[in-house]
């Protein structure tokens, strides 16, 4: 009897949370739009996406409070949230869905597929290792948006200038990110045009990054950072380890370089979604649909130097580097 | 220092940080027979409750007691569930976990928090003063054993008073704890209590250790707990003169090391967990042999 009272209350709770999960749909005289924005971590790059992605609609006359309703979920860096994030906003049908990072894309893409909803995505490395996008770029489906692929090139021709006698770069990275795994790929096609050696380490979860960074400093000159989420989240324990060694990190974006890393070649996440609003906008309006509009890359990458980095290294840098950056930091931000 | 010398002061920084949690594990799996998954939430929990200290400006040594007390409520409550509500043991345990995720979150603030730059019990002004010079790079490990031995001796003396002989019985035989007049259901909660205490003290040292905290950190500590028991009351079963707790916290030490190893011969981090299972069924299949024939001569 007991047993049976329990089962009722559980699935009467059960009832009345999905139900107070459903929203009213507002029918406004000028046509507003909803959307979901499912951001994976809370991170500062991807926080600058979101910034940027709300800037990009503006642009394009699409303003929050006005004729745009936004609702904001973030799954605190885990990946089954964000199926649950996702599959809410698929209920309130709403217009669109932004979703930043990979695992948040997989995963709205995934539960519109049915309910015929577009998917505009950012900070996505890999498109098409992600199944987002075909082989030539073309979306999967009502799925499309932003890459923020590492100007891997570009970052290595950096470091040659920063460093003229470095000779091997270490790469820790986490085995079950795929951005990170075809990162690694890129950087070893690529070490060799500029006279590096690369030594990498796998690793699986978080608890793994200092016995990775203490043997990867006894083989290396410089370390190099991916948008690997669980080695960025590990960070002050990265640069911790590496400055008692007097061995310079370099990252993969802005928020990096103002922690303490020396330099970064790197995207600019703000202009990145401000990109990925343009499209949203696109699609809101009717003007494209998702699945007719190729993924995006940013083309040119910006560089960001840390001076007092530089001065706890005793690494001076030329003068006609340090006149490229975009933004030059005089202090470590904690 | 050498290259091998930095990457073994790193196992032993982090083997310490792990013994502290692996004396926990060692109360509920070697003395309660509680297999106890609360662990993973506790030790972030002790990770989670140290940062939110640590960004207030609270003196990084309080962190050590307010986590150690933090684990003891969670711990409380497993055995609360457990012993009051009937749930099994597994069961109990997995519930604390999963509420203590949360719990963890809204502690921190945030999934992550870096405490870089902060005054911690590694790095503050007190510490810098005393470990200045050539004994600078290993404060760490200084401070960490510090902890672990005032820790390993702390617990040894409570096993070693009434209520911790009554600990022991509990695990061994509850009829005898019954016998003695006393509640075995609220001996219980006291070792889980303390286990917890002890595994979130862990966190709490650990966290500062890498100055930062994840909500992920929990994953698989159980596991490397049981795995640092194991190997270090298995290894070292035929020296008599070193006291198991402190087994436990050479096996911890070893265990760190064997991670460290296989990293360095270039072995995947995702293949070591295979490794490690195998290295645990092995031990395991060890152990069970000689437990059999002791209930067979008896």
């Amino acid at each position: 009897m007991k047993k049976k009272m329990l089962t009722m209350v559980v699935v009467v709770m059960m009832i009345l949370v999905s139900v107070s999960g459903c929203g009213k749909k507002e029918t406004g005289k000028s046509k507003v739009y909803t959307i979901g924005i499912s951001q994976f971590a809370q991170h500062p790059s991807l926080d600058n996406c979101r910034k940027g992605f709300l800037e990009g609609l503006k642009d394009e006359g699409i303003v929050e409070g006005k004729n745009l309703k936004v609702e904001y979920k973030n799954a605190e860096a885990d990946t089954a949230t964000t199926n649950q994030i996702a599959q809410n906003f698929v209920s309130k049908k709403n217009d669109l869905i932004c979703s930043i990072a990979t695992p948040s894309a997989q995963s709205a893409y995934n539960a519109s597929l049915s309910a015929k909803i577009p998917v505009i995505y950012t900070a996505v490395t890999d498109p098409v290792a992600a199944k987002l996008a075909k082989e030539d770029g073309t979306p999967s489906g009502e799925v499309t948006g932003t890459s923020d692929k590492l100007p891997v090139e570009e970052q290595l021709k950096m470091i040659r200038r920063v460093l003229p006698k470095a000779k091997t770069i270490g790469i820790i990275y986490t085995t079950s990110e795929v951005n990170s795994e075809s990162a690694i790929k890129e950087y070893k096609a690529a070490v060799k045009k500029y006279g590096f050696q690369l030594e990498t380490v796998g690793i699986n979860t978080i608890s793994d990054v200092p016995l990775a960074v203490d043997n990867l400093l006894n083989k290396v000159d410089c370390l190099n950072n991916l948008t690997d989420n669980t080695v960025v989240s590990a960070l002050p324990t990265v640069l911790a380890k590496a400055n008692d060694k007097k061995i310079p990190v370099f990252g993969s974006e802005v928020e990096q370089v103002k922690k303490g890393c020396l330099a970064s070649q790197g995207i600019d996440y703000v202009s990145l979604g401000k990109q990925t609003g343009k499209m949203a906008a696109k699609v809101l309006k009717g003007e494209k649909k998702a699945s007719e509009l190729k993924f995006e890359q940013i083309k040119q990458s910006k560089l960001y130097i840390n001076q007092k980095v530089a001065s706890n290294l005793e690494i001076t840098i030329e003068k006609e580097v340090i006149d490229q950056a975009t933004e030059k930091f005089d202090q470590i931000t904690k | 220092m050498g290259s091998i010398g930095n990457i073994l002061l790193g196992v032993l920084e982090q083997g310490l940080a792990y013994a502290l949690m692996s004396l926990g594990i060692y109360i509920t799996y070697k003395i309660l027979d509680f297999p106890d998954l609360t662990v993973d939430g506790s030790f972030p929990l002790g990770a989670a409750v140290s940062v939110a200290l640590l960004t207030r400006g609270i003196n990084p040594f309080l962190t050590l007691l307010l986590s150690f007390a933090a684990g003891v409520v969670a711990g409380i409550l497993t055995g609360i569930i457990h012993v009051k509500f009937k749930v099994r043991d597994l069961l109990s345990g997995i519930i604390m976990m999963t509420a203590l995720y949360t719990v963890n979150l809204r502690i921190a603030g945030t999934a992550n928090v870096p405490i870089f730059g902060m005054d911690t019990i590694f790095d503050n002004s007190i510490v810098n003063t005393i470990f200045g010079g050539f004994l600078s790079p290993y404060k760490t490990v200084i401070i960490a054993f510090l902890i672990v031995v005032v820790s390993k001796f702390l617990l040894d003396f409570y096993l070693n008073t009434r209520s911790g002989f009554l600990l022991r019985a509990a695990g061994e035989n509850a009829t005898v704890v019954t016998s003695l007049a006393k509640d075995s259901g609220f001996v219980k909660i006291v070792g889980l209590a303390i286990a917890n205490g002890l595994v979130s003290l862990g966190g709490c040292v650990y966290s500062q250790q890498i100055r930062f905290f994840d909500a992920s950190l929990g994953t698989g500590t159980m596991v490397i707990g049981l795995a640092s028991v194991i190997i270090g009351t298995n290894l070292l079963k035929k020296v008599t003169f070193i006291k198991i707790t402190t087994t436990v916290v050479i096996g911890s030490i070893v265990y760190k090391l064997c991670v460290a190893i296989a990293i360095a011969c270039g072995l995947d981090s995702n293949d070591l967990k295979l490794v490690t299972a195998a290295l645990f069924l092995l031990i395991l299949i060890i152990s069970m042999d000689r437990k059999k024939k002791v209930k067979k001569n008896a």
